[in-house]
Formats: C-alpha cells, structure tokens, sequence
C-alpha cells in the first residue's frame, strides 16, 4: 500500500501544485490580505514546506513551529474562516491535478490538524 | 556515535570534519556546534543553504533550487550526503574584498556614469549578477554587472547619482580612472544559464535596472541563444533612455532581440508620447506567459509588480529571475 505522498505524486506533485496553490491564494480576497508585501520567492518556499506536510510527504514541522510561524497574523485576525478557505483553495487545486477526491479528503484531514496550532488555540 | 563508518569529509572554515556514513552536511555542523541556519530538515524550506567551492555536490542536495543557484554551487545542507571531500561554505560567507582599478569613466545621461573597472586578480562572475564596492570598511553599496565574463576585460556598473547619496556622489564626482577601488564578489541570481535556446525571453528594468539586463542579453547572445529576446527599458524621462541608440543598434544586427523604451512622463520637448504602463506592455509581449522566461530588474516597488503580474498571468516563479534595487535607509541606493 503506498503512502498518501506517493500516490499523490511526491516532489514533483509538490513543484507543481505550488504555483497554482499560491496564485489561487494571491487571488482569493478572503486571504490575500496575509500575503500583502510578502516577498513571493521566499513565501514559494514555504507553501512547499505546508505542501509536503499536508500531502504526507517528509518534514519536520513542530506545533511550535505553526504556533511561531503565525503568531503574528493571529494577532491581525486570523480565525477559523482563513484556515477554511486555506483549505478550500488546497482542495481546488488538487482537483485541478486530477487528484482522487478520497485523497483530497486525507489531505484535508493533514491541514485540518495543524488549525489549532496555527490559530494558537 | 561509534561503531560508524567514516566515509568521507567536508573543509568548512579551514578545518576538516569527518562523515559518517549517511550522515548529512548540516547534522555533522551542528554537531560540531556550529550555529548553521535551518528549519524543516527535509530539502524543503532552504534555510540551510550553503555553497560548494570545491568538490561533487550529490543531486539530491540541489533538488528544488533554481537553476542559478544550482551553476553557483548552492546546496542544502539538510539533504547533502557527501560521498568524496567537498568544501563548503556559508551562503553569505562571500565577503572577500578585492582591489580594482578604475580603466572608464563616462557619463551616459546627466545622471548616470559608466564606470569600468579592470580586477587585479581574477574575477568570477556572471553577466547580471551585483558587486559592492567599498568606500570606507562601513560602507558599501551594490551595482549590477552590465559587461559579459567572456566579452569584456573591464567590469562595467552603471551608476546613477542619488542626490545626497554618500556612494554615488562619490563615484561620480571624486573617482577619476587610475584609482583603485575595493570590490566584493560578484552574487545575486539574475543570470542567464544556457539551457533551451530557443526560449522565449523577457527583459525588463527600470533606471539603471537596465544595467543587468544589457549583460544577460550581450551574454545569452554570445552563448548562441536563438529565441526572441525582448528588452524594455522603463524611464520616467525621455532623456533616462541612456542607451537608446546602442539598443537601437544592437536590435538591428541581432535578429532574436527586440527593444521597447517605455517612458512614463510624456514631455513637450520630444515626440515621445506616454507609453502605456509596463505591468500591461510585458503582458501583450508575453501572450503565454507559461511559455517564457522573465528577468525583472530596478526599482523594487515595480520590480514585485511586475513579479506579480506575470506570475498571476500563469508564468512559473522559478520562471521569474529579479533583482529588486533597494534603498538604503542612509538616502543612498544601488540604483
């Protein structure tokens, strides 16, 4: 039985989710706001690290991690409706790669378990 | 950890540190208690980049960088295995000045000066790519390399005078050739890397932005590139255009490149309308923009816009190769 990473399609899958990923995020006015004055090259890099943990794949990311990394834009208002569109726009773009809904699902369910550490609940 | 294997070894600092068999570049300092940077540990987030100055880097370390950094020698040392003696160093431990002689020194425009200078012992660099140049042990500022390694045995920056820029007014007024400059090593990954010749490629720069961007063109034309090359300069006076004629020239005698001057004020004295604005002018000469490549230099505000716009537009971001000028808080800038 391979793992939700291989199916999905590992690090390829990752390099090619990741510009669809981010433009759907840059274009969604829900979330945008966050990524206002982000430097794209460096925020390109970290949308790979949350790809490859929420398809499975290798990382080492720690709850303090997600805490730290977004302490600041809990603080500018981050709630539960940001994660859900976060979510929403993960799922679109794996539909968009023809990815099983089942897998969809799985990820979804990666992304879901990190929320209270990222909101610093 | 005895019982291990040593394989092999890295030189980091001048000292040599003994692997152990699978073990990685970056565990093996940080055992050594050296404070490297670095997050995810799994060739992802790139915090750990370091840079090979000697020796086989395995693929794996370089899998996922650009293909600029990659010619360079960078490396993650998270995924770096080594399996032969490699020498590394830290990704910004690059700060070896180096004296230089002043061999040119024109003025383009009334604002911005060719200066050439001729290194005292080899240089390496890439067309594109930026040095800084000392004036005092505290100050420093960068400029963009517009002369190609392999055509040119000067290096030429164009500078633009800040007003009450401490660096650029010292270049342009006191600096006369035969003076001896202190430099750094070139970096910055704005370059052409051959590759595809026939890929579609789109320039554009803003001010002395242009300087980067003449040296890619001058340096993907030497290195036999074919597709269409097309280079925009963005200025807010008819007069900012200081290489109209030579850019003129150089598109009549090289059929793949074409050149668009873009000027933002429209003035009464010339001809010269108000070109519409860049972020739409880069985006009807790209029509695919999946299909090209862009190297975005200048003003930084600009610079992210066009990013941004391009990569909205479908264009890959390990597509987009910029270098944003920055303004240093001292009023003074590489622009």
């Amino acid at each position: 039985m391979s793992s939700l990473y291989e199916r999905i399609g590992g690090e390829a899958a990752v390099d090619e989710a990741v510009d669809i990923f981010y433009r759907k995020v840059l274009a969604d006015d829900r979330v945008n706001d966050y990524f206002d004055g982000v430097d794209m090259e460096q925020q390109i890099n970290k949308q790979k690290g949350f790809l490859t943990m929420v398809f499975g794949g290798p990382n080492n990311y720690t709850g303090k991690d997600m805490r730290e990394g977004h302490k600041h834009l809990v603080a500018r208002g981050l709630n539960d409706s940001h994660v859900d569109a976060i979510v929403e726009l993960l799922g679109a773009t794996l539909q968009e790669l023809g990815v099983a809904a089942e897998d969809i699902q799985e990820v979804a369910n990666i992304a879901n378990s990190v929320r209270d550490d990222v909101l610093n609940k | 950890m005895s019982g291990h294997k040593v394989m092999t070894h890295i030189i980091f600092e001048g000292k040599q540190i003994e692997l152990e068999e699978g073990q990685s570049v970056l565990s093996v300092l940080l055992d050594n208690n050296y404070e490297i940077p670095n997050s995810c540990q799994a060739g992802v987030c790139q915090s750990c980049m370091m840079q090979a100055v000697e020796g086989e880097i395995p693929a794996a370390a370089q899998a996922g960088l650009k293909d600029t950094l990659r010619a360079q020698g960078y490396f993650l040392a998270c995924s770096c295995q080594p399996t032969s003696p490699l020498r590394v160093m830290a990704a910004n431990d690059m700060d070896l000045q180096s004296p230089a002689t002043v061999v040119g020194h024109t003025l383009l425009s009334d604002d911005v000066l060719r200066l050439r200078l001729k290194p005292q012992s080899d240089f390496v660099y890439r067309a594109g790519q930026f040095i800084n140049i000392w004036k005092t042990a505290k100050l420093a500022r960068s400029y963009s390399l517009a002369s190609v390694a392999q055509l040119d045995d000067f290096l030429e920056l164009h500078i633009r005078r800040i007003p009450s820029g401490e660096l650029s007014s010292w270049l342009h007024d006191e600096i006369k050739i035969g003076d001896e400059l202190k430099i750094q090593s070139a970096s910055g990954d704005c370059f052409y890397v051959p590759g595809d010749v026939e890929q579609k490629l789109l320039l554009a720069g803003t001010g002395t932005g242009l300087a980067p961007l003449i040296g890619i063109v001058r340096d993907a034309i030497a290195q036999g590139h074919k597709g269409e090359i097309h280079l925009i300069h963005g200025v807010r006076r008819h007069q900012d255009l200081y290489l109209h004629q030579t850019l003129l020239d150089m598109a009549e005698k090289y059929s793949q490149l074409r050149y668009y001057s873009n000027v933002l004020e429209a003035d009464n004295d010339s001809q010269q309308k108000t070109n519409r604005p860049l972020e739409q002018q880069i985006l009807d000469i790209a029509v695919e923009p999946a299909q090209w490549k862009a190297y975005l230099c200048g003003d930084a505000a600009i610079v992210n816009t066009l990013k941004k716009t391009l990569f909205m537009s479908g264009m890959a971001m390990g597509s987009i190769y910029s270098d944003p000028f920055l303004i240093s808080a001292a009023a003074d800038t590489d622009v």
